[in-house]
């Protein structure tokens, strides 16, 4: 019986035959706790998927899940787990245009290095050499194409340091690529791995470029350290990239519970705001024998419901909202917001469940306990208070 | 089991309020006031605006605590119950009517009722049963489905009488109960009031101005200098 006295109170509270002006303020409530979760929600998604999408582009473009800096190796490829093995020899050298000059990292790469999961990442340029040649090619990246004002075709000079002295070695710009993240492409440019050799004769640095699957790289990296291997992890490689990438999503995730914590705050505000225009209705009811408890639980549940609802409703308006960020990231890029140009336009967008459910939960236990704790305020009122409005 | 035919009995009670929010000098409002109430008998305590009529009620009522004294309601004593006792007994024992019927805005008047029944332990089905025969009897079987502001406030009070006497109380405290009702409605508030009491054997504590509706209690208390005399 006091289940159906409850019933009936918590739908009246909800507006269910209530007044207009019951309904809109739990409409506008449910509203505005909806759009607060689904932007805590949309924010993470974004920043996860982005920082995945970074690591992703330095993975597999820049060095690979797993370094592995051996002469020769066995049979790698064939362990599981293990997606692509590539020979790489790296170095650094001043590129020259007639416009400008940058400091690059030239990687050289065998003919299999572009394979389906490197040129996911990359937008190559299908342009045509303006004359043929028999200068050696190298890939630019666009960026830094841009920056040295070359094209698909133009000679560029490799400024090699040796004891010898300074020599340039000329090339022509064969190919130019896009991966999205102009950090990565601005510093980066790839030639034939035989080239490297010739240029750099043994000062180059060269060493095996795993790709690995997600997930396996920490247990792959143990098992080449026990047979003996030098290896390393692409986060070990970049690592100040690595620390940013994690430091920020920790970060953002600390500001989301944080706001997060606020937004439970705000929902006890809804409990405060309804049992202090209820005030007459609660004297009463406990002029007519109601428990406090009856009560407490009558706005509590209320609230409750309102929160849970607003919860669900803003986790899926994230989700959704988040399974189409690349058209919204294209729509902002588009309005020529600079600092976009440091960040990915095009990425896969990753359902961080636990950072997920971190904010739900926080959300969900602080509205608990921040609601039970305002609703203490429901013993203050005297049940003699409701002859006052007389 | 026989039911005890005292209901109400208070014993030297003495109540002071302070003077100001910050304390001072106590108002002595009531002192030594004793006064008993059996079942089927209805008492009325009149007197000037300010002499405490009302604090005797909610002292009696168990709504306010009194300074000293003994208030015995079916031979318990309410000055030692705690809070959930309190409710319990004002939900099954207590009726209350007053000045301006108090009823909960966004129900509708069978709710109203209905609600009281509940909150005293009744079904749901049952608290409906109930709350339907109480309106008929009163007279409203025709506005169960209206709201509070659908009413006159001649009807709210008549719903009032009804919540008052859902759940059979041994006593209901009546404050004012036609202060607010033109000339008509406050006599046929007043008749209904008296002839429903009288026909459940309800127990009434009538607090009013008016002379002639008090007339109509077995015992009407004059509050003076603190405390009660009979009238007549």
């Amino acid at each position: 019986m006091k289940q159906t006295l409850l019933h009936l109170l918590v739908l009246r509270k909800l507006g269910y035959k209530g007044s207009r002006a019951a309904k809109k303020r739990i409409i506008f409530n449910l509203i505005l706790i909806t759009l607060v979760v689904s932007a805590l929600i949309f924010a993470q998604i974004f920043v996860v998927s982005m920082s995945r999408g970074i690591a992703d582009k330095y993975a597999l473009l820049g060095n690979g899940h797993l370094q592995i800096h051996e002469a020769s190796l066995g049979s790698l490829s064939e362990k599981e787990g293990v997606l692509d093995v590539q020979l790489v020899a790296q170095s650094y050298a001043l590129i020259y245009s007639p416009e400008g000059n940058k400091m690059v990292r030239l990687k050289g790469v065998e003919e299999g290095y572009f394979n389906n999961e490197r040129t996911s990442q990359i937008t190559l340029l299908d342009g045509v050499p303006k004359e043929s040649t028999t200068l050696e090619q190298v890939l630019l990246s666009t960026t830094l194409a841009r920056e040295l004002q070359v094209g698909i075709g133009d000679r560029v000079a490799l400024m090699l340091v040796s004891d010898d002295g300074i020599r340039p070695q000329f090339c022509v710009v064969g190919n130019l690529y896009d991966s999205g993240y102009q950090e990565l492409d601005a510093n980066l440019a790839f030639c034939d791995y035989d080239l490297i050799h010739r240029l750099f004769k043994g000062s180059e640095e060269t060493y095996y470029e795993l790709l690995v699957a997600q997930g396996s790289i920490e247990s792959l990296k143990q098992d080449f350290k026990a047979e003996g291997y030098a290896v390393t992890s692409w986060d070990e490689e970049n690592f100040t990239v690595a620390t940013n990438l994690n430091t920020s999503r920790q970060a953002v995730l600390g500001v989301m519970v944080a706001v997060a914590m606020l937004c439970g705050y705000f929902i006890s505000e809804l409990s405060r705001e309804l049992v202090e225009d209820d005030k007459h209705q609660i004297a009463m009811l406990t002029l007519l024998g109601a428990r406090h408890s009856l009560i407490r639980n009558v706005y509590f549940n209320t609230v409750m419901i309102v929160t849970i609802l607003s919860i669900l409703g803003g986790t899926l308006l994230g989700v959704l909202l988040s399974s189409n960020l690349s058209p919204l990231l294209s729509a902002v890029a588009d309005r020529s917001i600079p600092s976009l140009s440091y960040y990915l336009l095009e990425f896969t967008v990753v359902y961080p469940l636990g950072d997920i459910l971190t904010i739900v939960l926080v959300l969900l236990l602080v509205s608990v306990f921040s609601v039970q704790f305002s609703l203490r305020r429901v013993k203050r009122i005297e049940p003699l208070s409701c002859t006052h409005f007389d | 089991m026989m039911k005890s035919t005292e209901v109400l009995t208070l014993e030297a009670v003495s109540k002071s309020f302070p003077a100001t929010l910050r304390g001072g000098e106590p108002i002595q409002i009531l002192e030594g006031v004793s006064l008993s109430l059996n079942r089927s008998t209805s008492i009325a305590i009149t007197g000037r605006s300010g002499s405490g009529k009302s604090t005797l009620l909610q002292i009696s009522a168990g709504l306010l605590s009194a300074d000293s004294g003994s208030i015995r309601f079916e031979g318990k004593e309410i000055t030692k119950l705690d809070d959930e006792h309190l409710s319990r007994l004002r939900s099954r024992s207590m009726g209350f009517i007053f000045q301006s019927s108090l009823l909960l805005d966004d129900f509708t008047a069978l709710e109203n009722v209905q609600i009281s029944a509940m909150i005293a332990g009744s079904s749901e089905k049952e608290a409906s049963r109930k709350s339907l025969a109480m309106l008929e009897l009163v007279g409203m079987q025709d506005r169960l489905g209206h709201t509070s502001d659908q009413l006159s406030g001649g009807e709210r009070q008549r719903v009032a009488i009804a919540r008052a006497l859902v759940n059979e109380p041994s006593l209901i405290f009546a404050d004012e109960p036609t202060g607010s009702l033109d000339e008509r409605n406050a006599a046929l508030v007043e008749d209904l009031l008296f002839s429903l009491v009288a026909e459940r054997e309800v127990a009434l504590m009538l607090i009013t101005h008016n002379l002639a509706f008090a007339s109509r209690c077995n015992t009407v208390y004059q509050l003076h200098n603190r405390n009660v005399e009979v009238r007549s």
